[in-house]
């Protein structure tokens, strides 16, 4: 009698459990983006990774699934705080999104303080990380984008360089970073420092032609900046051996919105464009997105998409665990070792120190990866400049 | 050395040319009606973003668009004007603040429908490098500079010579001694108010031609555009040019000898330079002081 | 001082019913302490058009200043939170003094000029990147402290800092308008050369109209700074505090003491929570229409327009 009933139970005990943790659950989780403002097209691209991710991820757990609640936050550091609040106050677990140091900052300070996880791809300030949050996570930073430009320098063998920036944080911080590591290696830097809102670059193209005379121009800046840097190139043609610029330039769209200007130009990539992806979960990406969006994935969506997943896959695991109410996602997160899209990504203390970008060239109509060698489609046409 | 220099000069003095046309139709509703219209960046942008619109759709240099912006951008500032004529009083500051919301309303709506990307020309025609010894262009930049500086000869003649254009001068210099000569001030003020729209349509294709826009470049032309009229002074015509033709080429030498970075920086304090040393700008002929 | 009743009700909603209502949701504290920065500069700004004469498209200078002085203050200087408010609001005055030349201008003249003037604090602000941080900026800017066991850093404890701060200052602006000062300067507005006659130094008054709207801002410029904890040039000196400030004071009646930040709450709210899901892409379209509408129909803000039929009324009796 006593051990049938034990054995009773420890039935009903080990159904109890297994059921709670068979119950499968719908999370919400919050999407804080500039959707309007100043950030509005990158925040847009950052949103359509995401809902790609919500996809994906909804069709291949099969017992869990996501829901994403979207907040614009206009660009603007307040009304980034205000959606972080209104998303909690709505009940989601966590948070994917945010683009700019400065909107990313308060935010997550804010989810922070609600003990809401929070992970992004649109912060490079090194600051982000050094406030020792357990909550904080993001998969990109400054040193991947300086480890492909140098990277990529190294390939050429040249030995001097100019570098055009904009006076921006993100875009000051990468060039110094870049010259930093070009002068240890024996390089000559000129450095030219731009203000945002100059629409001229003859002046410091011609300086560079006329004074440096370096080999290659590194230009770090915006869409708008490399277009007025490669006009003026055009006209000045100064005798360098490579454009290199960095994100929003090796893309489908500036080769389609100004043909003449892109050839032989180099800028920083993850994919090859016409995009094949060679792996499994590249190809279950690539579908989702051309059936939602009905076009290629560029770059935001590739990040955008990264960084759900890996948050969706956290929240799968904690809520496994039943530690969802008790910091579970952030530990999940924390312990997350899996290879990516753009590579093995692990977090120490919130950043992915693995991330390295890659280069990428126009070449002809195509977008090809010239560095690293591991993942390249196609030789570097070395020299080579659009004019 | 020298070699920057002069291509700093040649750059910014083309670069002032347009400035010059951008500035001159703010300029003149100015003079006419005292009224700062804030929204005239604006108006240029507008007849860029039209330009754009032209030549992606049906694929044609953008010169032709000009025609299409015309008709536009004057239609705009006739509205504009009436809205400014609803004012009843205290017009020289509740118009600054009308033309402000009319300037955010533009902006926005901009975005709306042209959306945030970044857009320029892709004529190949317009962005052929044109040499003349040491000295460098695009060949949209000597253009347009040559279409500036026609338009300004234009309308200096007729501001001369033809009845409206007296008629325009002798509001801008007295208004009540106008009426009482038989001028009928509200028109005048209206032909000026066409003739800035005329003007910025010329303007807005032109930065298409040369330059790359979005929709937030509207507020810092109207910025650009106050600080040359500042430096003209009210009433001057050449005035204009030269002062703008003084602010490009700062703005080019100050790139080439320090720092782009203190681009802006040269016209802001240029701009409170000639409030304070110069108040009746270069040109100027009416007295500013309060 | 005579305090009528409908403003005792309403202090008392502010300061209790508010927090009692709605201080669990924490996006609507949020709105509501946004709206109230915009409403403290709309407030400086209608005093400087109202008492000094002067209207500026510039408040963002002295906005910015508050911020970044306050900001460097408590975080290089060790200087407490509390006292970084009253010192960012005398950086913004110390700003003002260096446009002191501008005074002499006329209407728009003056306007743009202190708009050059906060382009130029926003370039130095990029430049001297040793103290302010550059274009990177500031981050974890020390917040609000905690006082009397009330966590000020939090919704409630915030909103009721920025609430006070507003309440000062109208008063403040009541006193000077009600005092010889305030006198002088309504008729400096009828004349100006007249009352220079009577030997009325129209220069000085102006010059300290200026810095008391200078000093407004730059407080309330340093009291956002805590309680965003970030900074950078771009959003120090944004054009957004200028144009909202200024759409929310005529809507709300300039020329009146609480107009500002009755228009600021409006306009803020319904933006945030009405129009930003009508057109979520450019709804700051409408307010730009708003504005358009309110020069032209009524100059002196929808509020005074409410009032009207009461004012008759009283007349009448």
């Amino acid at each position: 009698m006593k051990k049938l009933c034990r054995n009773i139970g420890l039935a009903v005990l080990t159904m109890s459990i297994s059921s709670g943790s068979a119950l499968a659950e719908e999370f919400l989780v919050g999407e804080q983006e500039p959707l309007t403002g100043a950030l509005a097209r990158v925040g847009t691209g950052m949103h359509e990774g995401i809902a790609v991710a919500v996809e994906v991820f909804n069709k291949t757990n099969g017992k869990h699934t996501i829901k994403v609640l979207t907040e614009d936050d206009e660009s603007s550091p307040a009304k980034a705080i205000a959606a972080v609040e209104k998303l909690a106050s709505q009940g989601v677990v966590a948070f994917t999104g945010g683009y700019g140091s400065n909107n990313i900052g308060p935010a997550s300070d804010a989810a922070n303080k609600l003990g809401l996880t929070y992970i992004t791809s649109g912060g490079v300030d090194n600051g982000l990380v050094q406030r020792g949050y357990k909550t904080f996570f993001r998969i990109n930073n400054t040193a991947g984008y300086q480890k492909a430009m140098v990277g990529v320098l190294d390939d050429m063998k040249v030995k001097s360089a100019s570098v055009i920036y904009s006076t921006k944080e993100a875009t000051a911080h990468l060039a110094e970073d870049v010259q930093k590591d070009l002068t240890a290696k024996g390089f000559k830097v000129g450095m030219h420092p731009f203000d945002p809102g100059i629409s001229d670059f003859k002046p410091i193209v011609n300086k560079v032609r006329l004074r440096d005379k370096s080999e290659v121009i590194l230009m770090v800046g915006y869409e708008n900046d490399y277009v007025g840097i490669l006009r003026a190139a055009k006209v000045l043609k100064p005798d360098v051996k490579a454009m290199i610029g960095v994100w929003s330039l090796a893309t489908p769209k500036m080769a389609a919105d100004f043909p003449d200007l892109m050839p032989k130009v180099y800028g920083t990539a993850l994919l090859p464009y016409p995009t094949n992806f060679k792996t499994e979960e590249g190809k279950v990406f690539y579908d989702a997105y051309k059936k939602l969006y009905k076009k290629d994935p560029d770059y935001l969506g590739q990040f955008g998409y990264v960084q759900s997943m890996l948050l969706f896959e956290a929240i799968a695991r904690a809520a496994d665990k039943g530690t969802i109410k008790n910091g579970g996602i952030a530990e999940e997160m924390a312990k997350t070792d899996r290879n990516t899209l753009i590579g093995r990504v692990q977090f120490t203390q919130g950043d992915n120190l693995n991330f390295v970008h890659h280069m990428g060239q126009h070449q002809g109509e195509k977008i090809e990866i010239v560095w690293p060698a591991d993942a390249a489609t196609a030789p570097m046409q070395f020299p080579g400049v659009p004019w | 050395m020298t070699e920057l220099i002069l291509q700093a000069l040649y750059s910014g003095v083309l670069q002032g040319g347009s400035y010059a046309l951008i500035a001159l139709g703010l300029a003149l509703v100015f003079g006419t009606m005292k009224v700062i219209n804030l929204a005239h960046g604006e108006l240029v942008l507008l007849a860029a973003y039209i330009a754009y619109s032209v030549e992606s759709s049906l694929g044609l240099n953008p010169v032709f668009a000009i025609p299409v912006a015309l008709v536009i951008v004057c239609l705009s500032a006739l509205i504009m004007y009436f809205l400014v004529d609803l004012i009843k009083t205290d017009r020289e500051l509740n118009s600054l603040i009308l033309t402000y919301g009319i300037g955010v309303i533009l902006t926005n709506g901009i975005l709306l429908i042209w959306s945030a990307d970044i857009k320029s020309t892709s004529s190949a025609w317009l962005q052929e490098a044109i040499v003349v010894g040491p000295l460098y262009s695009m060949r949209s930049e000597p253009v347009f500079f040559l279409v500036s500086v026609l338009l300004m000869g234009v309308l200096w003649w007729w501001l001369s010579r033809s009845w409206y254009g007296r008629a325009v001068r002798a509001v801008a210099g007295n208004r009540d001694a106008a009426r009482l000569m038989g001028i009928n001030p509200r028109r005048t003020e209206l032909v000026s108010f066409l003739i800035a729209g005329i003007l910025a349509s010329f303007a807005g294709v032109a930065i298409f031609s040369y330059g790359v826009i979005q929709p937030s470049l509207g507020h810092v032309l109207t910025i650009k555009a106050f600080i040359i009229t500042v430096l003209a002074g009210i009433g001057s015509i050449p005035g204009v040019l030269v002062g703008a033709l003084l602010l490009g080429v700062a703005e080019a030498l100050t790139i080439t000898l320090a720092s782009s970075a203190l681009q802006e920086l040269v016209g802001m304090l240029l701009f409170l330079l000639v409030l304070f040393v110069l108040p009746n700008g270069l040109f100027g002929a009416a007295g500013r002081r309060g | 001082m005579k305090i009528g009743k409908l403003a005792l009700a309403a202090g008392l909603l502010a300061y209790i019913g508010v927090p009692l209502l709605l201080g669990g949701n924490n996006y609507v504290m949020s709105l509501i302490i946004a709206a109230l920065v915009i409403g403290g500069i709309a407030l400086a700004w209608a005093l400087l058009g109202n008492l000094g004469g002067m209207v500026s498209f510039g408040h963002s200078a002295f906005f910015g200043v508050g911020a970044y002085v306050s900001a460097i203050l408590t975080m290089e200087a060790g200087v407490p939170v509390m006292a970084g408010l009253l010192l960012g609001g005398l950086g913004a005055v110390l700003a003002s003094v260096v446009m002191l030349p501008v005074l002499r201008l006329r209407g728009p003249y003056f306007a743009l000029a202190i708009l050059a003037y906060a382009h130029i604090f926003k370039i130095v602000a990029t430049e001297w990147s040793s103290v302010t941080g550059g274009s990177g900026g500031l981050s974890s800017i020390p917040r609000l402290p905690e006082l009397f066991g009330v966590d000020l850093a939090g919704k409630v404890g915030s909103y009721l800092i920025i609430l006070t701060i507003l309440v000062v200052f109208v008063l403040c602006y009541r006193a000077i308008r009600a005092s010889h000062y305030g006198l002088a300067l309504r008729a400096m507005h009828d004349s100006e050369d007249a009352t220079r006659v009577i030997g009325v130094n129209s220069t000085l008054l102006k010059a300290m109209m200026l810095f008391v709207s200078a000093f407004m801002t730059g407080v309330v410029g340093a009291f956002n700074v805590h309680y965003i904890s970030f900074l950078e040039p771009d959003y120090a000196f944004n054009g957004i505090w200028v144009t909202l400030p200024i759409i929310a004071a005529i809507f709300g009646g300039y020329r009146t003491l609480w107009g500002p930040v009755a228009g600021a709450l409006t306009v803020y709210l319904v933006d945030q929570l009405v129009f930003k899901n009508l057109i979520p892409s450019g709804h700051q379209l409408i307010l730009g229409g708003l504005l358009v509408a309110m020069i032209i129909f009524s100059p002196r803000g929808l509020l005074p327009l409410l009032r009207r039929p009461s004012r008759r009324k009283h007349a009448a009796a």
